[in-house]
């Protein structure tokens, strides 16, 4: 009656799971995405040039990554709407703590400065939290509250100034300029950039938490039904307190690393990431109220957003106009997902 | 009787008659009225009983025109009235009501019928007197969320009255309220009555019932089975009524040695101590819901508590599983559990949503209480091969009726959900399970299922306290059934020495009081306690 253990196949538990309407929107995704890479190419063969399309991975990369782990967030039926400014913060906390510019009281070697940044989205996110899970106030407010706090630490550290380790007065040791930017400038064999590589082992690593762990598998009793979580005894407030600190951590990193790519860093430099981060896990066919999304989903999300963007670059349309686009395409997404969940409810 | 004001009783004075002819109404397979037929006087208060799943709320919800009837006429004063019809429609006042907490009372009383023009609605010289009749116009301009649940009530009553409603329909409305505010509840309905508009009241309080209504109507398997007045109408009657004609859904299974054969054999407890599996030395509740409760649980005995809403008989059994703050001591299994339970107790709320995950499929529900090692490996990783073996284990063993684990929890019936959540809380191996109504909404077949499952349970030397509000539940599943009344145990009884369920019922009844002790709001669902 039951499989003996040897024959069992890998089959995926998210497709037992979560089979039918969310793995069909996810086809949908992606025969979407082929579509549009198609109109592009045909548009421009360039287009499809191995040197644009690892750019175009490139420039998705912190873009996943935090993605991934808002999600998560999502999923738990919170938030977080700081990542932008965390991003922020903690590439300028980086940089003044290691070049003891700016307003920082201390100055660190290189690999010091790097723990103590790192430690700053972790406090954001045990904050975040903090306010959401043990003071319950919406995850909306508190995480709106952390974005304006965030982005006022981070002009503040910096007296709103650039950073640039490589022509600072004085100068790091090389040492420590080399392996900064081996973090996000490296480029790997097949002149593939570092980054990439970042946004596949995050793409992994998120993967194995959401669909492989009890963590991930109690994050969607979480989300689906947070009174039902409390009576079956799930660990709600721990949960969350690990999913908001993840994500912000995920957003720090994404900031150093983008850091060290450019070379340099401006105040207010995660500004525009917001809007991208939440239309990427939505158009992954999350749901913002909870308890339903999957981490490929998510990255096909944030392929779309990319393909969408480099596109139409390569067509000539405006950054301005662009952004224009990735609206339509947003609320289109969401729109198409809804109205195909109605149809499917009055099948049934 | 406090005063009440019966205003302008000249002016009105015909009564106004309801005629319920051959009401049906099916809910897919299921036909909860089956041809309902009653007539309902102006002047008179109707108090309608009946059994869970009778057909009552479905009646209720047909009359205030919140679902469409498939058959039958409704007639007032002879002609025929449309439900649904928002200026001549049953006022329903709710235990709960169902109002605008952000608006003032004034706001509330002109919500739907706004005098004409931009203006921002002030309150109308006749609203004024409504709510001075009914001794609510010192709230007028309060925000309804900050007015007492007695107040909020009669806004509804003035809300119905402002509109010359005609007909008003009280659903449970004092199972929160006071002594005196239920007195000046009735003054209301009395006076209502007295200004010859329909009254209906919907009750699980018998004693209240026989006080104030003129006729009593029973409804059972969806048609009206009794009428009670006169010498007829008293508790006794009333509850024998209830209970007359009621299947036991699993007869003649009571005896059986339940050998637990459904449950497999590693779910035998050790064997070797006869102590009590739970015991409870001066429990009270932090908000006096209940007090210095004394109760023990031998082992393999199934305990029913039963008391009417407020009588804080649902707060002590939720209280056991360490939802909802008590002080005392709790002992589970021979250890000390504190307030939390332990991971040794497993409570299911009555409300089916309130412990499912809707978002999920059947097996991912059945497994959700458990963990290392059970689906997941030490180091936190699912183990999706002893994940599924046991989800499809679970199906199989408690005849959970879905075409496959991987099915999503929303295409199973009611039943079979019931089913799954309380699968899912034995999976757990609880020393001690705590259920409210576990039958609530339940089909019949899916009844003796569950019961059977949870005598079988028992009888492996685990406790089961649940809360009931239905004499057959207690007289089919329990060896033990204690009333509570005002926080205090008043009957404590072997239910198999009452083998006749009349007989049970008359007893139950018999103690169960009517009135609440005062006390504040209580949240009836202590659903979103300890972390």
């Amino acid at each position: 009656m039951t499989q003996s253990p040897g024959t069992q196949t890998a089959e995926p538990s998210a497709a037992r799971i979560s089979f039918g309407l969310t793995s069909l929107r996810t086809y949908g995704l992606v025969i979407a995405i082929i579509a549009i890479a198609l109109f592009f190419y045909l548009q421009n063969p360039a287009f499809a040039s191995f040197q644009n399309l690892s750019q175009l991975l490139r420039s998705m990369a912190s873009l996943g990554m935090i993605a991934f782990a808002q999600l998560l967030v999502i999923i738990s039926g919170e938030l977080d709407l700081s990542v932008g400014s965390v991003y922020g913060l903690t590439a300028v906390a980086l940089a003044v703590i290691w070049l003891g510019e700016g307003n920082s009281p201390i100055q660190l070697p290189f690999i010091l400065a790097l723990i103590v940044a790192l430690a700053v989205p972790l406090a954001a996110g045990a904050i975040n939290a903090f306010f959401t899970t043990i003071v319950r106030i919406p995850s909306f407010i508190a995480t709106l509250g952390m974005l304006s706090i965030a982005q006022g630490a981070e002009l503040l550290l910096s007296n709103a100034s650039n950073f640039n380790p490589q022509y600072n007065v004085p100068p790091p040791p090389q040492g420590e300029i080399d392996l900064f930017r081996a973090l996000g400038y490296t480029r790997l064999p097949f002149d593939i950039p570092v980054q990439v590589l970042w946004l596949l082992v995050f793409f992994g690593i998120f993967w194995v938490i959401r669909h492989r762990t009890l963590f991930g598998f109690r994050l969607l009793a979480i989300g689906g039904n947070t009174d039902a979580a409390r009576v079956t005894r799930l660990p709600v407030t721990r949960y969350k307190f690990v999913v908001f600190m993840l994500c912000a951590f995920m957003a720090g990193l994404a900031g150093i690393l983008d850091f060290s790519f450019v070379g340099s860093v401006g105040p207010n430099s995660g500004g525009a990431l917001t809007f991208p981060v939440f239309a990427a896990v939505v158009i992954g066919g999350a749901s913002l109220s909870g308890g339903r999304g999957t981490v490929f989903g998510t990255l096909m999300g944030a392929v779309l957003l990319a393909v969408l963007r480099n596109g139409l670059a390569i067509m000539g349309v405006g950054a301005f106009a662009q952004l224009i686009f990735v609206g339509v395409v947003t609320i289109g997404a969401v729109t198409l997902d809804v109205l195909a969940q109605r149809a499917a409810g009055r099948r049934a | 009787m406090t005063g009440a004001e019966v205003r302008g009783a000249a002016g009105d004075a015909t009564p106004v008659t309801m005629a319920l002819q051959g009401i049906r109404k099916s809910y897919g397979e299921t036909r909860a009225l089956r041809g309902v037929t009653l007539e309902i006087r102006g002047g008179e208060i109707l108090g309608i009983a009946g059994p869970n799943g009778a057909g009552k709320s479905t009646l209720m919800r047909v009359l205030a025109g919140e679902d469409e009837r498939d058959e039958g006429e409704i007639l007032v004063d002879g002609a025929a009235w449309r439900t649904g019809d928002p200026r001549d429609r049953v006022a329903v006042v709710h235990q709960e009501p169902q109002l605008w907490p952000n608006l003032t009372v004034a706001q509330n009383m002109v919500v739907g019928r706004e005098p004409g023009g931009w203006s921002f609605p002030g309150l109308p010289g006749d609203d004024r007197e409504v709510l001075s009749g009914l001794g609510i116009l010192d709230y007028a301009h309060r925000p309804l969320a900050e007015c007492p649940l007695a107040v909020r009530q009669r806004v509804e009553i003035a809300r119905a009255l402002a509109g010359d409603g005609r007909f008003f329909l009280f659903d449970e409305p004092n199972s929160a309220l006071t002594e005196d505010e239920s007195d000046r509840l009735f003054a209301a309905m009395h006076e209502l009555a007295g200004r010859g508009k329909v009254v209906l009241l919907v009750t699980h309080r018998l004693g209240e019932m026989v006080t104030h209504c003129t006729r009593v109507a029973v409804i059972r398997d969806g048609v009206v089975a009794a009428e009670l007045t006169g010498a007829a109408l008293t508790e006794q009657g009333i509850a024998r009524e209830l209970v007359l004609g009621y299947q036991a859904v699993d007869a003649g299974d009571r005896a059986r040695s339940g050998s637990g054969e459904a449950l497999g054999d590693e779910h035998r407890p050790a064997r070797g101590h006869d102590g009590p599996v739970a015991s409870l030395r001066g429990w009270t509740a932090a908000g006096g819901a209940f007090r210095a409760i004394d109760l023990d649980l031998a082992r393999g005995e199934i305990v029913a508590l039963v008391g009417v809403e407020g009588s804080g008989a649902r707060q002590l059994a939720a209280s056991t599983a360490g939802f909802g703050e008590a002080t005392g001591t709790l002992v589970v299994a021979d250890t000390e559990a504190g307030t939390g339970g332990g991971g040794r107790t497993v409570y299911l709320p009555a409300d089916r949503r309130g412990m499912l995950f809707a978002n999920l499929s059947v097996g991912s529900n059945l497994v959700m209480r458990l963990g290392v090692p059970e689906i997941a490996t030490p180091g936190g990783f699912l183990a999706l091969g002893r994940l599924r073996r046991l989800s499809d284990e679970l199906v199989h063993r408690f005849r959970v009726r879905t075409r496959s684990a991987a099915a999503p929890l929303p295409s199973l019936s009611g039943g079979n959900q019931q089913k799954v959540a309380i699968a899912a809380a034995i999976a757990r191996r609880p020393s001690l399970l705590v259920l409210e109504e576990p039958t609530r909404g339940v089909d019949v077949g899916s009844k003796a299922e569950i019961y059977r499952i949870l005598r079988d349970y028992a009888r492996l030397g685990h406790g089961v306290l649940v809360y009931c509000t239905e004499v057959p539940e207690v007289h089919e599943l329990a060896d033990r059934v204690i009333v509570v009344d005002r926080g205090r145990p008043v009957l404590d009884l072997r239910v198999t020495d009452h083998p006749d369920l009349t007989a049970l019922a008359d007893t139950i009844a018999s103690v169960e009081h009517t009135a609440v002790p005062g006390r504040s709001n209580h949240d009836p669902a202590p659903a979103a306690a300890a972390g």
